[in-house]
């Protein structure tokens, strides 16, 4: 073993600086928090705020259907209950506790100080939290949205669903869309750029690597959903019909794009606990994982599988039987990397000496009613099965099994594994076994019962039946299983507000796990950053945590008095720079507020109000990007080692470069979902453009295209020219001229669309036409926007040659909308070649 | 409705596809209590047992990958054989060699549509269903009637599914599996039961407010039976004679009845609602919500927001006592 | 027919008032029964009848502590024979009411009475 990268004894002052640079805020002013520690407990305490509203809202409802033709609510109330129900604990608990899981435990497993971008995090956090408040407070105004989570038009489209609700819907979607892309960018930039030395892909912590696919998988899934609703807002709003078949649109888009995001968006939120419990299983047992190469490939498996089941939704929609076997074998290979994850936890289990406590309680939880689940989850993918169990109560007691077994119990399993990293000792483990029982019998009370009242034929989402269908005895069993499920999660909370109290120093490793969050920490972090050479650091080397502590690792203090962290290459985890982060700050919290008025005012339609929200978001995340890429300093930084750093890198090595490809593959799967959406139609339809419509003019759509290839060559060259010459002239007059093109090719592409006389109110036809303009409309917006944000850098002399990250990455945005704007004025006249 | 059978899964007419799928249900949850039990025992052995070494990678690869790969390649097999048998497909030969591996027979088949075939439009609505015989093949204009559904014994029917507002799906689970019923689109769906029997069936897509008052029923009897039924469904109604019944059919039109409500043979041709012709002959009111009698007919007609509050039929409030009593007892006498 | 009632109610109203108060409300009628009856002739559709669920109709009065009530059909003494006449046929005791006429046994008439009455 070699000796530490650093040599003792430390300078004197080293230690206070780095305190000093990582002080939180303090008071109220701990709002302004950006560092993950924080705003992981923010993120995971929001989160289980919702688990309790949705939780409320499921009890209404099972007290509702405790006996038959009951009055306690009515069908409109029943119908929002259920609404919110679904809508709240999927995507303001599942989605959002599996990030915030993530912020809080990432940077200590990676050994870094904090994830890449705080004050994005901090923004995702306060624009979900206000979001999600004032989409749940729609409850007791009764203008909550009653359409069913999923939302299936044409009931939720203008006609059926007139009023606000479903906006409401929409609305509440939009900020855990936000949210959700913004933590899978943190998430996937922070795990392959910021891992410790030496910590290769194949000495990650199966978290991380389920973490990893998770990311990948958001960036994937929620784009789908993200057009939906766009869809669906402009066919509310401006009565575009891409949903009414009566207008050529089809109500089927819309479960196509809703499953392709559902789907996946499953496995988003199991994967997560299935990584949590292979790091509490190893732990626990005391051995490293059985077969970590197979979970990992199953883990990767899963996520590219998940894409390829959405179709087993919709098996009553009277697919062809050709599609209904593709999509039900899909769905039973899934089975296969979950059974490989299963007996991976059962060989650790039987090989180590288990450690009994009560994450193990949880986990063994977790297998009772997860399994179940999962099997239940087999027999949905046997189509004939599924036309019987579709809808019904069979499906809700699969999907609680596979959600609470699968999902909930990893994370209680987790809040109770790493209760110590938080506040230094564990919780009570009286209560944390009464937690878990109560929740085990609860859990198999409440849903057991639903599988055969659901084959007994008991539809979901009504709110009241009748005493003469043999239904009464198996719900009034789900309703008293209910209550003990919740009385499960009131001792659990019970136990986190009696003994959990957070700490910024915490020197604890109760389990004797050996992965890196177990070291001891402060607001900083680790005081040195360790250099990784093993899958369990702390197993494998027990003199770690006195090296790392005594700061004879990497960056054992600031070098240039701000907050840093190291980032690494992305395959090897070599050092590459120092990336000086920023500290507390008000202005993602405005960010987040402005986000937040700007949507919710948009709803109820106070245009004023909304554009005052609007201006402060955009106000807020200009100020905080101008503060962001420091001036670098020409020197190297000794970091240990022998290893001397930059503290900023340009280019593909540059996290933020990182972040924006990430950012447009996300924006390249929203335009492949329009690109679907239209040829979804054109193959649906008999006539292609539907008579009496043509095809936009040619002459204009080369023009168009053309005006994009200036305009993207303007920025190349600009480029070409940047470094050789003094910063502003390659920026602004280019930048300028640029902009002025991408505005030109934007009319071109609206004349071309002008004549063909289709307007987008008449047919979905039209509408998809002038969804794709729009689309192209919204990034001229944006290249202005940026392009404006990066000529006032090069005006203010925050950009040159070395500090050109700003520039570099409106440039790819600029690529990136020639051709996808080419790309969309393309794919218009595909059909002309068929 | 003593006679009518429990709407179950689990409670499958002789003949029909729900009994096949009931068969499947019975494999599957066999092997799934078994791979379940197994599983369980072998986490608490796991974690309770002393340590061993044999927890090994031959686990993941036995447990995780063998095993799954041959289970699930058997079952996604017999799940084809059996999906082809209840979605009446024509079958190839492939499909007829796995038929038969599997023991499938023709008799429990459901046969594909043949010229001869009856056809049934059901058609879903906001919170009821149409139901359109085709007595001439092509004409669905004579035997209309709602939520409800007769079918001849041991006789396959092939249904016509669509829908005139938002997605709904029919399930009769003692018969068949369930189809959505999706604007645009025309689903299929052939029903047979080999006994004489009442089955009760309900809307399993969620299609707003009332969806859970949107049941129906179906009825299966003998051919003969069937005929006559079928018969007095195409027939027109004419003035009644007496006194009493003509005070309700002129209450009929003095309200708004007619705008909304077809009896055929009278100059009432509403086409919204459903069509009341032979009303009386009925098992429920409102989409199985209520047993058709004269109180409840008197009881809907005057208070079906009550009843089923946001569907589309109002209160009627014009009536006195006895034009309501009449207007009942007329609509009840139309069988 | 009208009248012939009137007359068999008084001679029951006479007979009954000598003894004590309750005693016009006894019935031998079975409570139990009658409420299933209630449910299966579903009579919540025009009425709000306690203890019969989803009975919240409100074409016809609310049942509500019916054993309290002095009239039926606002003209007739609430008497148990009147009663069960009328719950059987009401339009043969009062000609103009919206209630019909429906088909049930003598006893089934009975017990819905004696449920009534349970009602205070």
């Amino acid at each position: 073993m070699s000796a530490p990268p650093n040599a003792l004894p430390r300078p004197a002052q080293e230690l206070a600086r780095l305190e000093q640079a990582w002080e939180p805020p303090q008071g109220w002013r701990l709002l302004s928090a950006v560092n993950n520690t924080y705003i992981g407990l923010f993120y995971i305490g929001a989160a289980l705020l919702f688990l309790v509203l949705g939780g409320i809202l499921a009890l209404l409802m099972r007290t509702q259907l405790a006996v038959p033709e009951n009055d306690l609510v009515d069908y409109d109330l029943y119908n929002q209950l259920f609404t919110m129900h679904g809508s709240v604990m999927m995507f303001l608990f599942a989605v959002p506790v599996i990030e915030a899981i993530a912020i809080l435990l990432l940077p200590a497993m990676l050994g870094a100080r904090d994830l890449p971008f705080p004050r994005l995090s901090a923004y995702a956090f306060w624009a979900y939290f206000v979001g999600g408040i004032v989409f749940f407070g729609t409850i007791f105004f009764d203008v909550a949205p009653d359409g069913g989570w999923f939302m299936y038009p044409p009931l939720t489209s203008y006609e059926h669903s007139p009023g606000l609700r479903a906006d409401f819907w929409l609305l509440g979607i939009g900020f855990i869309e936000i949210s959700a892309i913004a933590g899978a960018i943190e998430i996937v930039v922070g795990i392959l750029r910021t891992r410790a030395p030496g910590m290769t892909l194949d000495k990650m912590p199966v978290y991380v690597w389920a973490m990893l696919v998770v990311g990948g998988m958001i960036i994937f899934a929620f784009p789908p959903v993200i057009l939906a609703t766009a869809l669906l807002e402009l066919e509310r709003a401006f009565h575009w019909p891409f949903f009414l078949a009566e207008r050529g649109g089809d109500p089927l888009l819309w479960q196509h794009l809703f499953w392709l995001f559902g789907h996946p968006d499953v496995y988003i939120i199991f994967l997560p606990g299935a990584g949590l419990v292979s790091m509490i299983v190893a732990t626990m047992a005391r051995t490293p994982l059985v077969g970590y190469e197979w979970v990992v490939l199953a883990l990767v498996a899963t996520g590219f599988i998940s894409f390829a089941l959405w179709v087993h939704h919709m098996f009553a929609t009277g697919m062809p039987h050709l599609t209904t076997s593709f999509f039900s074998a899909a769905s039973m290979a899934v089975a296969i990397p979950t059974g490989i994850q299963v007996f991976a936890w059962l060989a650790t289990l039987r090989r180590g000496q288990v450690q009994k406590a009560t994450p193990t309680w949880f986990v063994l939880g977790f297998f009772g009613t997860f399994v179940l689940g999962g099997l239940t989850g087999v027999m949905l993918a046997v189509a004939p099965y599924d036309w019987q169990v579709h809808d019904s109560y069979f499906v809700v007691a699969h999907l609680h099994y596979v959600l609470i077994g699968g999902m909930v119990f990893p994370v209680f399993a987790a809040i109770y594994y790493w209760a110590p990293f938080v506040s230094g000792k564990p919780l009570s483990e009286r209560m944390g076994k009464w937690a878990c029982a109560l929740m085990f019998i609860g859990l198999n009370l409440a849903f057991f019962p639903m599988h055969i009242v659901g084959l007994s034929g008991m539809p979901r989402r009504v709110w009241t039946y009748s005493d003469t269908l043999g239904w009464e005895q198996w719900n009034m069993l789900s309703s008293v299983g209910a209550f003990v499920l919740a009385a499960g999660f009131g001792v659990a909370f019970l136990d986190l507000l009696l003994h959990l109290r957070p700490k910024g120093k915490v020197d604890s490793n109760p389990w004797d796990a050996g992965t890196l969050e177990w070291l001891p920490l402060d607001n900083y972090g680790v005081r040195s950053i360790p250099h990784v050479t093993s899958r369990d650091p702390l197993w494998d080397r027990p003199q770690l945590r006195e090296e790392v502590e005594r700061g004879e690792h990497f960056l054992p203090g600031t070098l240039t008095g701000d907050r840093e962290t190291l980032v690494t290459s992305a395959i090897d985890a070599r050092p590459q720079y120092v990336l000086r982060l920023p500290g507390p700050s008000w202005l993602p919290l405005l960010a987040g507020l402005g986000t937040a008025a700007f949507f919710l005012f948009l709803t109820v339609k106070s245009l004023v109000a909304s554009a005052l929200g609007g201006v402060i978001a955009l106000v807020s995340i200009f100020m905080w990007l101008w503060q962001s890429e420091p001036a670098p300093s020409a020197r190297l930084y000794d970091v240990g080692g022998g290893i001397k750093l930059p503290d900023h890198m340009t280019g593909s090595r540059s996290h933020s470069w990182w972040a924006m490809v990430v950012l447009l593959l996300v924006d390249a799967t929203i335009f492949s979902c329009l690109v679907f959406a239209y040829c979804y139609f054109w193959t649906v339809s008999a006539a292609w453009p539907p008579p009496p419509f043509g095809f936009p003019d040619v002459t204009a759509t080369v023009a168009c295209i053309a005006s994009w290839t200036v305009s993207a060559t303007v920025l190349f060259l600009a480029h070409r020219a940047f470094g050789r010459s003094a910063p502003r002239v390659p920026l602004i007059v280019p930048i300028a001229l640029g902009t002025a093109f991408a505005w030109i090719a934007f009319v071109l592409a609206f004349r071309a669309l002008a004549q063909t006389d289709v307007r987008p109110d008449q047919h979905a036809y039209g509408a998809v036409l002038y969804t794709l303009l729009s689309w192209q409309g919204l990034h001229v917006v944006l290249l202005t926007l940026m392009g404006g944000y990066t000529i006032a850098r090069a005006i203010a002399g925050r950009a040159s040659a070395m500090r050109r990250n700003a520039f570099d990455n409106t440039r790819l945005m600029w690529y990136y909308a020639a051709v996808q704007s080419a790309l969309g004025c393309l794919v218009v006249h595909a059909p002309r070649m068929m | 409705m003593s006679e009518m059978r429990l709407p179950s899964a689990l409670h499958a007419a002789p003949g029909s596809g729900a009994e096949l799928l009931s068969e499947l249900g019975l494999v599957l949850y066999c092997g799934a209590g078994i791979i379940f039990i197994v599983v369980v025992a072998l986490a608490l052995h796991a974690t309770f047992a002393k340590p061993s070494p044999a927890g090994t990678r031959a686990w993941i690869v036995g447990g995780g990958i063998v095993f799954p790969l041959l289970t699930l390649f058997l079952l996604l097999n017999y799940t084809l054989a059996v999906g082809s048998a209840v979605a009446a497909l024509e079958s190839g030969t492939a499909l007829q060699l796995l038929l038969d591996c599997f023991g499938i027979d023709a008799q429990k088949r459901i046969p594909p549509p043949s010229p001869g075939t009856m056809r049934v439009h059901v058609i879903g609505k906001q919170w009821w269903w149409e139901v359109r015989y085709e007595i001439v093949r092509g004409d669905t204009s004579t035997a209309v009637l709602a939520n409800e559904l007769h079918l001849p014994v041991g006789e396959p029917v092939e249904l016509l599914l669509t829908t005139t507002d938002v997605i709904h799906s029919f399930w009769v689970p003692s018969l068949a599996g369930k189809v959505d019923m999706i604007p645009g689109r025309t689903n299929r769906l052939i029903l047979r039961a080999n006994t004489p029997g009442l089955y009760r069936g309900q809307c399993a897509e969620y299609c707003g407010g009332q969806h859970a008052l949107m049941a129906l029923y179906v009825k299966s009897q003998p051919r003969r039976e069937f005929e006559t039924w079928l018969q007095r469904q195409a027939r027109s109604v004419t003035r009644p004679d007496d006194a009493f019944l003509l005070a309700g059919y002129e209450a009929f039109f003095k309200g708004t009845c007619p705008d909304c409500h077809t009896v055929r043979g009278t100059p009432a041709t509403g086409k919204s609602g459903p069509d009341l012709t032979h009303v009386g002959s009925r098992y429920s009111l409102a989409a199985g919500t209520l047993r058709n009698h004269v109180g409840t007919m008197a009881g809907w007609i005057a208070g079906a927001q009550d009843i089923k509050p946001g569907n589309a039929m109002p209160d009627s409030e014009i009536y006195t006592g006895r034009e309501l009593r009449a207007l009942a007892a007329w609509l009840g006498s139309l069988e | 027919m009208s009248l012939r009632a009137l007359i068999a109610a008084a001679t029951l109203v006479l007979t009954a008032r000598q003894s004590s108060s309750d005693v016009p409300h006894r019935i031998t009628g079975d409570v139990q029964r009658g409420q299933q009856t209630i449910v299966r002739l579903e009579c919540g559709v025009c009425h709000v009848i306690p203890g019969i669920p989803g009975a919240r109709g409100r074409v016809g009065p609310s049942l509500a502590a019916y054993r309290r009530n002095v009239y039926i059909a606002g003209r007739y003494p609430n008497l148990p024979e009147v009663l069960v006449r009328f719950v059987r046929d009401a339009p043969s005791l009062a000609p103009d009411t919206a209630m019909p006429s429906i088909a049930m046994s003598e006893r089934e008439a009975r017990d819905i009475a004696a449920y009534l009455y349970s009602l205070e």
